[in-house]
């Protein structure tokens, strides 16, 4: 009993940590300005945050190896610097199209008398280990950088994958979303 | 019916730029600079004369966008060796030294401009990280080159 307390305590202090640490906007943020629209990480490249090809390249250790063999010290921190603002952010973006997700969900089921509540049950129960799941790998992207998270990120990308196919039933545009999930996991396993 | 019409258009008009122009430009790099500079800085629209007699200066437009997007893609999931050859490639058929090039861009940042209007923050961010990496990985191996024939000499 006392060490699943403790198990608790932890999940939940790590949970706070990343909480303040996502709030701090600015700490490791660099040319924000890039392309002076002031949008946020959730516009079109083709659009999602979520999109495989990008996160994967994000998390690459390939660039950081040939960076630091080919140049200064100097500009292989700030590479490395700028490589972990990036991957921190499309975190927050991955988290907060679950959170929308989520969020729509909660709406749409209020008036919703046919849903089972061991779906329900299931669903939150999901939420919770994405959110936890997502606050560790935030702690590992912010300490160890990118490469050191890589392989925590398909856990988390598969979790989020999964709430979205249990929402996709009331909302319709996350059984796209799902597919892209799951073929973007496909793709890094081939 | 009108929607099938314009998509046809915009994909023939798509197929001419890449086949007439694109083609014959050596290099993704310098496609992007190519077809960036074909945007108007204050509306984000694209300007081609003859794309646009051929077609309409909207159908061009959205051909020149999308051949844009295209490209940018391609480099944004390049690496960062691999950015390094395509500036190595674009300095010398642009007839200048990697290391003029190097300088140049680090101070002007002219990259910062070939970022396609639709893409996301995060993607533009990320190309903008890889260039200056590579632009730096440049700069030090023309240092390094530099070096190398000066420790060539025999001592005096």
């Amino acid at each position: 009993m006392s060490v699943l307390a403790y198990l608790l305590l932890a999940a939940l202090t790590i949970l706070n940590i990343c909480l303040f640490l996502s709030g701090r906007s600015g700490r490791l943020d660099f040319d924000r300005e890039v392309d002076g629209t002031g949008r946020g990480t959730s516009g079109p490249f083709g659009g999602d945050p979520l999109n495989s090809q990008l996160s994967a390249r994000i998390f690459d250790p390939e660039d950081a190896d040939f960076v630091a063999t080919e140049t200064s010290r100097r500009n292989a921190r700030q590479f490395r610097q700028e490589r972990t603002a990036l991957a921190l952010d499309w975190l927050r973006a991955v988290r907060g199209q679950v959170n929308q997700s989520i969020r729509a969900h909660v709406k749409d089921a209020r008036g919703n008398a046919g849903l089972k509540p061991s779906d329900e049950i299931r669903l939150g129960f999901e939420f919770l280990l994405f959110q936890l799941t997502s606050a560790i790998l935030y702690v590992v992207i912010w300490a160890g950088g990118p490469p050191r998270a890589a392989k925590f990120v398909g856990y988390s990308v598969e979790l989020a994958g999964q709430l979205r196919r249990v929402t996709e039933d009331v909302l319709p545009a996350g059984r796209q979303v799902a597919v892209e999930l799951l073929g973007g996991k496909q793709e890094r396993k081939s | 019916m009108h929607g099938e019409l314009k998509h046809e258009d915009v994909e023939a008009a798509r197929r001419d730029l890449a086949d007439r122009t694109l083609a014959k430009i050596r290099g993704d790099l310098a496609r992007l600079i190519y077809l960036a500079s074909m945007r108007d800085y204050n509306t984000g629209e694209y300007h081609h004369e003859g794309l646009a007699c051929m077609f309409t200066e909207s159908v061009a437009g959205k051909a020149i966008a999308s051949c844009h997007r295209d490209v940018f893609k391609r480099l944004v999931l390049c690496s960062v060796k691999e950015l390094v050859e395509q500036l190595e490639l674009y300095a010398r058929t642009n007839c200048s030294s990697s290391s003029e090039l190097a300088h140049v861009w680090a101070k002007l940042q002219p990259y910062r401009v070939t970022v396609p209007l639709e893409c996301s923050s995060l993607a533009g961010r990320f190309f903008v990280s890889n260039i200056k990496a590579a632009l730096a990985i440049l700069e030090s191996r023309q240092l390094g080159a530099h070096r190398e024939p000066q420790s060539a000499l025999p001592d005096p």
